[in-house]
């Protein structure tokens, strides 16, 4: 008897083997968490978000140039003084239950989610839109807030089904959230038992669509996605763990998809709190962070100097990152009134001390964290750490303000309007930042007509903002998308990622 | 006035103490759940902020999701409504969808394991028991040995150790992909008996009930009746299984508790979608209705598992009924 017999028998008692299926056009994707709503009005999440580009379709969508282009719309007229829009739909358009997509649609999405009765987290994609009217079945009429540059830009939001609701007062519960239906490719077929979902090519759709089934599998643990996918269980991953980089371009059976995203990660002051109010104690701190040590680690990308991605025509090439200098950070706070003593600052007794606040679930935030406080550390600046989960991190830094320092980062889709984030006014200035002179450029970067104007503007916010250093601007990251070679012809949308997966092929 | 017989006393006393029991029973329901809802309530941020940053926005949801009540308020509304069968609705995992609708099918595949796992504790550590009573046994040692090692570790051990060894076999051609590959992805016998196994012996079941029945076995080997019954030729079994009842019934009922805290993490790693894993999720969206929910269910599952205990050891041992 061979010495592998024992060992043979052993793998036939556990494995009752079977030839492994072919997949033949179904595609496996990796969530770490299932989208617990279906309903474009209500998003909050990016797994929903990629979920929505499978059911519904907005009036424009992005081509592959990242331009926008018609979708649910065959032409339109924008006014000379830019003041509303005329839209002319498609007439080969229907909803999954065979009902054909009409202007009413439209006009009842806009009002959905203008009305404050719906609660709609994503009321702020229609807020520049003053009104809708449907002009015939066919013929929609909108007039804006106030003149739009490039409206269609604004118009990708996800158009829903009028005859599916009783009103325009939409809830989170209505049963819509499980049962979507939309004009997109895919309809939502079932939910498993597993949490995963599956979705069906739909039919009617007006052009093909390579890959007849998708399932949405939830994997919880980011570190295990990569092997699924090396196991075969899985098609696709929609965002690669830098580590786990190397293992699968080494394998022959993946194929990588490097895509380039509007989003970038910073360290972000309270402002309103003592010594973070004073710029040069902020500037001081950006000049003690070694930017690129800090990326190395968790992958490869760009160092950026202030609030746009390099290839953004808003980025200021004229502005250099802050850059790792011990001296200009030493004379930075002394001129502020810090003393060095031993290895501290001091400052009317008080030492130069930080809680430096990161989300649990970003992914390498850990190690990020942890060498920006041995670098803080090194420089003379106390550093304590902490991390929180998602809904501990928006009640205390969203909702409270309540921190020192942040890491985090901004995803952005096309439109990179960063009001919110460097306005006096903006929502998502949690770190109070206030410079009047920012506030007036970014007024008038979304109200002007003329794009010079606006990317004159822009620039100048990215220059002012580098030096007031209401946050160290670090980095975008490089982003991979990893698919089996199984798949062919995939492109990959930078936000949406499915924008495109109606022409995505099975072997 | 003559006091009442014997046999009517002792089933006055019987049903009193069953009543002392059942009022156990509710309030461990009514604390559990105030637990539940305290913690919940004192842990950073509500589903609320989960949804909304905007405070106007977020305002609206929070008296629209009942989140503006005081603890006690929001706790005694739940149970007014639980003690009816409504345990309300979902906030944020399934938005809308009712507590019990969600709960129901995780509560079944979570019971299938939890049983499962009593029931292996029970044939394995009585077994082995039997075997090891009275002697030295490396079996023994070992056991204790596995039964340290940590619930989660354990699982984790298995999954990606089955895992890796299939995956290189595969690779060199030895075996054909099993239908269990890979774990945990994959839906499968194995995924099921790994779970009811590491259940079992991570939450030390099997070891508990390896030393009871040991105590249990030499003390029964040495009593009378089995001697006379070894004197008369008898089978000695029945009476030694007969009298290993209670004390396995005692053990059954305490690990409950301990099963159903090991659900979190068994479920969790091997992606079993029963009301462990719901749980974990219902407090990381502060789903409130769904973890008072959850929360609500288990204890009383446990609760009934013990009351049931109760019931039998009494029926089984008739010096408990003269006792009570």
């Amino acid at each position: 008897m061979s010495t592998h017999a024992g060992p043979r028998l052993l793998i036939l008692a556990l494995a009752v083997s079977f030839a492994l299926p072919a997949t033949g056009g179904s595609l496996r994707y990796a969530e770490d968490q299932a989208p617990g709503i279906v309903n474009p009005v209500f998003t909050t999440t990016m797994s929903e978000a990629r979920v929505n580009e499978l059911i519904f379709d907005g009036l424009y969508t992005d081509n592959q140039e990242l331009a926008s282009e018609p979708a649910l719309v065959s032409s339109t007229t924008v006014d000379d003084d830019r003041s509303g829009m005329t839209l002319n739909l498609r007439s080969d358009v229907y909803w999954h239950d065979g009902t054909p997509f009409t202007a009413d649609d439209v006009v009842f999405t806009v009002d959905a989610m203008k009305n404050e009765e719906s609660l709609s987290t994503e009321a702020g994609r229609v807020s520049w839109i003053d009104a809708a009217e449907a002009l015939d079945s066919a013929t929609v009429r909108l007039t804006f807030v106030q003149p739009e540059l490039r409206p269609e830009d604004k118009l990708y939001f996800k158009i829903l089904p009028k005859h599916k609701f009783e009103g325009t007062a939409l809830k989170r519960s209505d049963p819509f959230r499980s049962r979507p239906l939309g004009t997109g490719p895919y309809k939502l077929d079932r939910y498993n038992d597993d949490n995963s979902i599956t979705f069906t090519a739909y039919e009617d759709f007006r052009s093909s669509t390579g890959i007849s089934e998708l399932v949405m599998r939830e994997v919880s643990d980011k570190n295990y996605q990569a092997k699924l996918l090396l196991y075969e269980s899985l098609e696709a991953l929609v965002r690669v763990l830098p580590r786990d980089l190397a293992v699968l371009q080494n394998n022959r059976k993946v194929e990588l998809y490097p895509y380039q995203t509007n989003s970038w990660w910073y360290v972000g002051f309270n402002q309103v709190r003592a010594p973070f109010d004073d710029p040069a104690v902020r500037q001081a701190i950006s000049s003690l962070v070694d930017i690129d040590a800090l990326l190395a680690p968790i992958g490869t990308g760009e160092v950026l100097s202030g609030p746009f991605v390099k290839s953004s025509p808003y980025y200021n090439h004229k502005v250099e990152p802050w850059t790792y200098d011990d001296m200009q950070a030493s004379s930075l706070l002394e001129t502020a009134g810090w003393v060095r003593e031993a290895d501290t600052w001091t400052k009317d007794g008080e030492v130069l001390t930080l809680v430096l606040t990161a989300h649990q679930s970003v992914e390498s935030s850990q190690e990020v964290v942890i060498n920006l406080q041995s670098q803080l550390e090194a420089g003379g600046v106390k550093v304590d750490v902490e991390f929180l989960d998602e809904a501990a991190w928006k009640a205390r830094i969203w909702r409270e303000r309540n921190f020192d320092v942040i890491l985090s980062q901004w995803s952005f889709d096309r439109n990179e309007d960063v009001y919110e984030q460097l306005h006096s006014n903006g929502s998502r200035n949690f770190g109070s930042y206030a410079n009047e002179s920012v506030d007036e450029l970014l007024d008038r970067a979304r109200t002007t007509t003329d794009p010079y104007e606006k990317k004159a503007a822009l620039r100048k916010v990215h220059e002012l903002a580098h030096d007031d250093a209401p946050m160290v601007f670090l980095w975008t990251l490089d982003s991979y998308a990893a698919l089996s070679t199984k798949v062919s012809n995939v492109v990959i949308h930078p936000f949406y990622f499915f924008t495109y997966v109606r022409e995505w092929r099975m072997k | 006035m003559s006091a009442p017989p014997p046999d009517r006393r002792r089933q006055l006393a019987l049903l009193s103490a069953l009543g002392r029991r059942f009022g156990a029973f509710v309030l461990t329901l009514l604390g559990a759940a105030l637990l539940a809802q305290v913690l919940l309530w004192s842990a950073p941020g509500d589903a609320a902020d989960l949804l909304a940053g905007d405070p106007e926005l977020r305002a609206a949801l929070v008296v629209e999701m009942g989140l503006d009540r005081p603890p006690h308020v929001a706790w005694w509304a739940f149970v007014t409504h639980a003690l009816g069968g409504d345990l309300g609705r979902s906030l944020t995992y399934r938005p809308g969808m009712a507590v019990l609708e969600l709960v129901q099918p995780a509560a079944l595949r979570s019971l299938v394991l939890v049983v499962g796992a009593l029931v292996v504790s029970l044939l394995v550590g009585t077994a082995l028991a039997y075997v090891t009573a009275g002697r030295r046994s490396l079996g023994r040692r070992l056991l204790q040995a596995v039964s340290i090692a940590p619930v989660f570790l354990m699982a984790w051990v298995l999954v990606v150790g089955l895992n890796e060894w299939a995956f290189e076999l595969m690779l060199q051609d030895r075996i054909v992909r099993p239908s269990w590959f890979a774990l945990p992805d994959q839906e499968s016998l194995l995924k099921w008996a790994l779970a009811i196994g590491v259940l079992a012996v991570g939450s030390s079941a099997v070891t508990e009930v390896h030393s009871a029945c040991e105590d249990e076995l030499k003390a029964i080997r040495r009593s009378g009746y089995v001697d006379a019954a070894r004197a008369r030729g008898a089978r000695l079994w029945p009476h030694v299984l007969w009298n290993l009842v209670p004390p396995l019934t005692t053990i059954a009922s305490s690990r409950a508790a301990f099963f159903v805290g090991g659900l979190v993490v068994v479920e969790k790693v091997l992606h079993l979608n029963g009301v462990g894993a719901m749980l974990w999720q219902a407090c990381r969206l502060r789903d409130v209705p769904l973890a008072l929910g959850i929360t609500f269910v288990a204890a009383a599952v446990v609760c009934g598992a013990r009351l049931l205990a109760d019931v039998l050891r009494v029926t089984v041992d008739p010096r408990l009924r003269t006792q009570t």
